[in-house]
């Protein structure tokens, strides 16, 4: 849903084409994160439009007015795309409602499962936030048994923290920049897109000494034609989280 | 506050005054804290455009949009005079609350005196249980619990809550409480209710227990405040004189129109 650049949308939606082998993908959006901003529901029907999907959205906070019975109507989607927010305020929603036990059960069956910034982190084991205040650790759904930070060229207070974090003992994991994608099948990277040239992703990890950061290689979506994408896999459980 | 305030138009102005009074300072801070409803633009919006005419310094915290600036949630709240809760889902609420440590900073504020006040889920938070329709059906959720008792909102103007407040209360899913009309708040001093206030000619509010496997309503005693119309200042003669000659001058049209 990045502004002028469908790139990332169009590599999910492949995703979710193969995974339920449907012309139009039935696709959620979770606004949860922004507290169901209007705007933001309104950029998701733009950008993922009757034409590409079958696109519906769940609110938690006019949940009167939402689909009928979530459960059934998650577990029955190809993708679940997740925006950005305050992760903590996602969690806590969520929990509430018991999304955090849906969306597993989702993942289980083979929904794929995306999002980007606070839609990121949210399904990691653990995950930098910095809403309000410094850098400090989330507990997330922890799907995916790593830890994770976005916006990290965008923000160095973030990337601090999280440098700070790993040497204090939070688990190793990856740290995305503002465009890159991480794309999981399972617990495992299976590879790294970008929607702009340029941008990248960065295992992290502590040494013992000190904190490694090492660049992953990545695809840039814009370069290859259309016949040669980097292969989409049918596999379980796909996740693709950008920051 | 049952409903109704400045998020509700046309508003209440009389319950933003009186929330102001009972700040006892003169130029109070008020912080509104939109998070039920999810930090919803309009009731932002409104928040300012009612408060920012009346004596005091109003502000808000989002929970979920990071404006331009970071603020320390600590900070922000602890130095205001006032906090307004706003409506919208209490489950939510409370959830986002627990997930930020909110719920422990409000318990600070209000030890240390700032009034704390609210609209609907924004009311309700603040007693031992209430009732949430985050599920469409009413369904009784636990509260903060700073005030003893369970509270139900609406009272008048959302009738499926009624049956459903007293069928908790006879259960004892809920403890005895207040059932509370749009445009009426509840003044506590400590966990003392100490006055009722009305801004709507008929609002009220009603203390529910069980009695012999009965909810039983009892009336409370209500303070009327100014209605709305006695707050709105008088209009211009200008602008009546203006009105007058609008009206004049579309009668004299549809007089032109039906001779033709």
């Amino acid at each position: 849903m990045e502004r002028g650049n469908t790139l990332l949308d169009d590599y999910v939606l492949r995703l979710a084409r193969e995974r339920g082998c449907r012309a139009r993908p039935r696709v959620c959006f979770l606004p949860t994160a922004s507290g169901d901003a209007d705007h933001y529901i309104v950029r998701f029907y733009r950008a993922f439009a009757p034409e590409l999907c079958e696109p519906s959205h769940l609110s938690l906070f006019r949940r009167e007015r939402a689909v009928g019975d979530v459960r059934e109507h998650l577990l029955t989607r190809d993708l679940i795309y997740v925006g950005g927010g305050s992760v903590i305020s996602l969690l806590g929603a969520w929990r509430a409602h018991g999304l955090d036990l849906i969306l597993r059960e989702a993942w289980e069956r083979g929904v794929v499962l995306c999002g980007l910034s606070a839609g990121s982190l949210c399904w990691f084991a653990e995950a930098v936030t910095a809403f309000h205040g410094p850098p400090q650790p989330v507990t997330g759904l922890g799907l995916l048994p790593w830890s994770n930070c976005v916006h990290f060229d965008a923000e160095p207070a973030r990337c601090a923290g999280y440098r700070r974090l790993l040497a204090e003992g939070m688990r190793p994991g990856y740290a995305a920049e503002d465009g890159a994608a991480l794309h999981f099948e399972g617990e495992r990277l299976a590879r790294v897109v970008s929607s702009r040239p340029g941008v990248r992703a960065h295992r992290m990890r502590w040494t013992g000494k000190r904190v490694s950061r090492r660049p992953l290689a990545y695809t840039y979506l814009g370069a290859t034609e259309p016949g040669e994408t980097p292969p989409a896999s049918a596999a379980d459980r796909l996740s693709v989280v950008a920051a | 506050m049952g409903g109704g305030g400045f998020s509700a138009p046309p508003g209440d102005p009389a319950l933003d005054l009186y929330v102001l009074r009972a700040a006892r300072v003169p130029h109070p801070r008020i912080c509104l804290l939109p998070t039920a409803g999810g930090d919803a633009e309009d009731q932002i919006r409104r928040f300012y455009s009612a408060f920012r005419h009346l004596p005091c310094e109003p502000t808000h915290v989002s929970l979920f949009r990071l404006g331009s600036d970071r603020v320390d949630l600590r900070e922000v709240l602890l130095s205001q005079d006032v906090l307004y809760v706003g409506g919208g889902s209490l489950l939510n609420l409370l959830a986002v609350w627990r997930a930020h440590g909110a719920d422990r900073l409000l318990r600070e504020a209000w030890e240390q005196g700032i009034v704390l006040c609210g609209i609907s889920a924004g009311s309700m938070c603040w007693f031992e249980a209430g009732l949430t329709t985050s599920f469409g059906e009413p369904r009784p959720v636990r509260a903060l619990g700073f005030l003893p008792g369970s509270n139900s909102v609406h009272h008048d103007s959302e009738p499926e809550r009624g049956p459903c407040y007293h069928q908790a209360i006879r259960a004892e899913s809920v403890p005895p409480g207040y059932a509370v009309d749009d445009g009426v708040g509840l003044l506590f001093a400590g966990t003392e209710l100490v006055e009722a206030v009305s801004a709507r000619r008929g609002a009220g509010a009603y203390w529910v227990e069980e009695v012999d496997g009965e909810a039983l309503e009892t009336p409370i005693e209500m303070v009327a405040l100014p209605g709305r119309e006695e707050l709105e200042p008088p209009t211009p003669l200008s602008i009546i004189e203006l009105r007058e000659a609008r009206t004049l001058r579309l009668s004299r049209g549809d007089a032109r129109r039906g001779r033709r």
